[in-house]
């Protein structure tokens, strides 16, 4: 089943043009990886698909629910449905830092699902055990190392039951010993074949988690294939000094 | 300064603090709701609603709140406001007096719901927009984003400016004097007049003080349960 398909989408910034018409599939359960230099549009093209940013042309659906349409939006409610189909993680976490873990997990829940209330108790118990933070279910965020509250952040898109999650460089903001337990906890994701957009600097992850790498350059998706491929026979030029440059 | 005397002054020095607390409390009560709707109405996506906020802001912290007492007072009844306080009404005295505490409300709330919306305004720039994206990811409503994302970070940030504020405002309702609502220092001074002694005055600065210290207390504790630790 596809669960996201983006077709030539387009966007500028003004006159600066950051995705010229970028194409792909995600099916169930796909894994994807998206690397590139940066600049390239990676995280421009994760906005745009659970609209955080305004496509200028092109069309995404997800689950066969159109987004936008050669440019032309769904109505609103249709564009919440079909965003709420999506998670996100954020480089910067984005936690609310006036809520305490639990309450950052259980907000959305309750305000926008309206789920009774016992049963948002169950999926936090069971978030925070499956990231290892149930002993800091009543922390405020100030409180936590950056890779704990990267797995909070995580724990808080998987509340609101996503069928794809989407992560923009998870690790990036964190230092350097703190990214394997967020790794970890990706990669237990994956274990469970949940449907993901991960974009990250962390080859080996990409190499060992991934089902399939895109390569970006420049605002086109130059390349797709699985891990081997990408990282031991890339075809385009620009894939291969692009690896060779990170894994100087 | 015989505790004869000031137990004989301080009844009415008492009842002038209590119109001093009571022009407190309603003010911030509407003050800081309002200010806030002037803040969120700085922000539409509707021009004239900006403008009309950014003109009231403009106004109200322009000219002095003395300006904008004195032209309720005395320019509304002009204008067919009040009409009803009419001086040859005698037995409508306590209504009159009434109405010029109202009066005094609105003109206080007016002027300060401008400085709230500032702080507020403040307040809200300190605001990550990683904040308003998480929100929109997880499906918030507008509404929602505001009333339980934003508006308790903003508190936080603006709280310290909010006490500045409501410092300044307790010894602002001195301003009724000038108007002839009798509050604290109306009383003070009446007695300084009459009795020829400076004690009802020190008198009225340790109420100020007492009310200034307690508000400073209730605000600390405020900003330790805002802290999110
Ligand atoms: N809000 C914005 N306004 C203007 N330019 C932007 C904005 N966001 C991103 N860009 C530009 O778009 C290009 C792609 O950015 P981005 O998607 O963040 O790249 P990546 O995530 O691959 O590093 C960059 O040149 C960046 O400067
Ligand atoms: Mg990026």
């Amino acid at each position: 089943m596809t669960m996201v398909k983006a077709n030539n989408v387009k966007k500028s910034f003004g006159t600066t043009e950051v995705l010229s018409g970028v194409s792909f599939e995600v099916q169930k359960g796909d894994v994807i990886a998206v690397i590139g230099p940066s600049g390239s549009g990676k995280s421009t093209m994760l906005r745009c698909l659970i609209d955080l940013e305004q496509v200028s042309d092109g069309s995404i659906f997800v689950e066969n629910n159109p987004l936008v349409v050669d440019g032309v939006y769904s109505s609103g409610d249709e564009r919440k449905t079909v965003t709420s189909k999506m998670g996100m993680v954020f480089q910067h976490f984005n936690l609310f830092p006036h809520l305490t873990v639990r309450q950052n997990l259980e907000l959305a829940p309750k305000t926008v699902k309206k789920l009774p209330s016992a049963e948002i108790r169950n999926l936090s118990d069971m978030y925070l055990e499956k990231v290892g933070l149930l002993n800091k279910a009543d922390s405020y965020p100030a409180s936590l190392s950056g890779g704990q509250k990267q797995r909070v952040a995580i724990a808080r898109a998987l509340m609101m039951s996503p069928d794809v999650m989407l992560f923009d460089e998870p690790t990036s903001a964190l230092d350097p010993e703190l990214t394997g337990e967020v790794l970890a906890t990706i990669k237990k994701l994956a274990d469970e074949r949940i449907t993901m957009i991960v974009v990250t600097h962390e080859m080996g992850f990409a190499k060992e988690v991934a089902n399939k790498v895109f390569f970006m350059d420049n605002g086109e998706f130059i390349e797709e294939g699985t891990p081997e491929q990408i990282f031991n026979t890339p075809t385009h030029d620009r894939t291969r000094e692009f690896l060779n440059s990170i894994l100087k | 300064m015989s505790l004869e005397y000031i137990s004989k002054i301080l009844p009415l020095l008492l009842k002038g603090a209590g119109t001093t607390l009571s022009l407190f409390f309603i003010v911030i009560v509407l003050a800081i709701p309002l200010g806030f709707i002037v803040t969120l109405l700085a922000k539409s996506k509707f021009p004239p609603l900006r403008w009309l906020s950014n003109t009231y802001i403009f106004v109200m912290r322009g000219t002095p709140l003395l300006l904008q007492l004195v032209f309720i007072f005395f320019g509304f009844p002009i204008i067919g406001i009040f009409l009803n306080n009419t001086f040859d009404a005698p037995m409508l005295a306590n209504l009159f007096r009434l109405e010029r505490f109202q009066a005094a409300v609105l003109g206080f709330t007016l002027n300060y719901a401008a400085y709230f919306a500032e702080i507020f305004r403040g307040g809200l720039l300190a605001i990550d927009k990683g904040q308003y994206e998480a929100a929109k990811v997880l499906g918030f409503s507008r509404y929602h984003t505001t009333t339980k994302i934003i508006f308790p970070q903003m508190i936080r940030v603006a709280l310290p400016a909010v006490t500045n504020e409501s410092i300044t405002l307790i010894k602002d309702t001195a301003l009724l004097y000038a108007v002839a609502v009798p509050e604290l220092l109306h009383f003070a001074q009446a007695a300084v007049n009459r009795d020829f002694n400076l004690t009802p005055l020190f008198i009225a600065a340790l109420i100020y003080l007492v009310l200034v210290f307690v508000l400073t207390i209730f605000f600390k504790w405020l900003e330790k349960r805002f802290r999110f630790q």
